[in-house]
């Protein structure tokens, strides 16, 4: 019988999926919010000076921004993700009987949460300073803009940063449906489908600012990237503000 | 197209109106023992008006023929009230989980192709042919007590009224006939067979079942009945109880919000109604846990 006992997992399997529930809305979603309306400042037409304010705001936390990160993002977004994993494991989606709307939406959930997934860590080893000792990390908190125009200037990469987003979105404004019926929030079937109005209105802003943005760092003029470039040679020489 | 003409003379007397003397293509998934190896077997019958799956499987009982002309023993199945309310003939028909004795022939034929495939529910382990063993689905209903407490050595007197909202709201969950439809269309609700071990007692086995049950998902039917339940004024002296079952491992939480459940469910209960419902009073029961303690 001893095999048989519950997991830890099992035991508190509720409060589990709940705290799973609750993660993927805050801190996860919210900083996907945050994230993406950041980068759509890149749209604002001045050559990249507003989303680099944002940028020099977010990274003013100096020491701070590591723990931070850490604790209100990677840590809750493994936890989110570990849990999903499971929870994927354990289901057996059948469109293919039942090709109802909420059905195909159950499934695309999953899929685009894996999705988002390996997009994640991909962009974290291709931007963020922890791709550095793999060869990646080439966001410049300096040079914000251009070196963002950089990676992006590849074809290939715009176009999965486009799946990555919207699978990405998608997976956050379904999930604000969903959640709203695990906790209870709306209950019947008109208060649903109010909340279904709201989940997609959500869903199409927050891919409207991630495309853009990655069209507007497409677009950057030409100069203002190269004067990136010149002033990314600079700061070379300084001691990196950001570990 | 559908159905094929033949010069059969029994078919001939039998049926009436313009498809009189036709034939019904019938694909069966069958199974000889549990656990045992499933295999396809076709059947022909002919066609009258206004069949039903049921008399379908009937006319097979009796002809006890397969299309090839062997004899084979009969398909089995499942059924009881003829009209929808017993619960008892929930099979797979055209891929899709439904009720057999509701389920029209000329529909069917309407609906899909030139042979109608029954196949077993999918969730369930299979007894024989298109029996299955739905003691799990009755493991969800004693899981979240979805019964009135009132059993007793002495007359408890007439119960507290129930104004005729509450009884609006109520009425459509008691009409629900353990059919299992709900659990056969659910994604999360997955197959959990356990058979029997070389040795194993009787006793052992049973407490390993129901073990398996109760950690996996209860399922929609039960997470409605203990809404159901916990709305009756008598039924809610013991709501803390199915809220703690709703709660632990295979509960309320296990739900996906696919909603294929109230898409299939033949008595249209608005189960995901329930199931928001029982999200909502799992909330409040947590966090009053949280802080009684
Ligand atoms: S809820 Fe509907 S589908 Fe589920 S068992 Fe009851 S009647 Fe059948
Ligand atoms: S809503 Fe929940 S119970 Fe209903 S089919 Fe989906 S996962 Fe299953
Ligand atoms: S025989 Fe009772 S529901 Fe079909």
């Amino acid at each position: 019988m001893s095999g048989e006992s519950p997991s830890f997992l099992e035991r508190h399997q509720f409060l589990i999926y709940r705290l799973f529930s609750l993660a993927g809305f805050v801190p996860v979603g919210a900083f996907l919010i945050v994230h993406l309306l950041t980068n759509a400042s890149i749209l604002a037409g001045d050559g990249g000076r507003t989303f680099q304010s944002r940028v020099d705001m977010i990274h003013s936390l100096g020491p701070l921004l590591v723990p931070v990160e850490w604790a209100f993002i990677f840590l809750p977004m493994i936890f989110h993700a570990v849990v999903g994993f499971v929870i994927i494991a354990n289901g057996l989606p059948n469109v293919g009987s039942y090709p109802y709307v909420s059905n195909l939406r159950y499934t695309l959930q999953r899929a685009t949460g894996m999705i988002a997934f390996a997009f994640i860590i991909w962009h974290i080893w291709q931007l963020h300073a922890l791709g550095k000792p793999f060869g990646g990390g080439r966001f410049d908190a300096h040079e914000a803009a251009s070196s963002t125009a950089a990676v992006l200037g590849s074809t290939a990469v715009s176009i999965l940063y486009c799946i990555g987003i919207l699978s990405a979105v998608f997976h956050f404004a379904n999930g604000l449906w969903t959640l709203g019926i695990t906790w209870g929030l709306w209950t019947s079937p008109a208060a649903m489908r109010r909340a279904n109005v709201v989940s997609i209105a959500v869903g199409v802003v927050l891919a409207a600012a991630g495309l853009g943005a990655v069209a507007g760092f497409r677009s950057l003029p030409a100069d203002s990237a190269s004067h990136g470039h010149a002033a990314s040679a600079v700061h070379e020489t300084l001691p990196p503000s950001s570990p | 197209m559908m159905i094929r003409a033949t010069d059969d003379a029994h078919a001939m007397t039998d049926a009436a109106g313009a498809q009189r003397g036709e034939l019904v293509r019938v694909r069966i998934l069958r199974q000889d023992v549990p656990s045992g190896e499933s295999y396809w077997e076709r059947f022909e019958v002919p066609y009258e008006r206004n069949m039903n799956v049921i008399s379908i499987l009937q006319k097979i009982a009796a002809q006890a023929r397969s299309q090839d002309g062997r004899k084979v023993a009969p398909v089995a199945w499942d059924c009881n009230c003829l009209e929808e309310v017993c619960g008892s003939c929930t099979m797979l028909i055209n891929g899709r989980t439904r009720m057999a004795c509701s389920a029209l022939v000329d529909r069917l034929l309407a609906e899909d192709g030139d042979e109608i495939e029954l196949r077993p529910m999918s969730k369930f382990p299979v007894v024989r042919d298109l029996v299955v063993d739905r003691r799990r689905l009755f493991r969800g209903l004693e899981k979240v007590e979805a019964w009135v407490p009132v059993e007793g050595s002495y007359d408890l007197g007439p119960g507290p009224r129930i104004s005729p909202d509450e009884q609006e709201d109520a009425y459509p969950l008691s009409t629900c006939m353990s059919c299992g439809c709900c659990l056969e269309a659910c994604p999360q609700y997955t197959k959990v067979e356990v058979v029997r071990r070389e040795g194993e007692s009787e006793k052992d086995f049973e407490a390993r079942r129901k073990a398996a049950y109760d950690a996996a998902f209860v399922g929609a039917h039960a997470v409605s009945q203990a809404m159901l339940f916990n709305a009756h004024p008598t039924g809610r002296m013991i709501a803390d109880e199915r809220m703690k079952a709703l709660t632990r491992q295979g509960g309320i939480q296990m739900c996906g919000n696919a909603q294929n459940c109230v898409a299939v469910c033949p008595k249209g209960i608005p189960l995901t109604r329930s199931i928001a419902r029982a999200g909502r009073a799992a909330t409040v029961w947590a966090i009053k846990r949280l802080f009684d303690r």
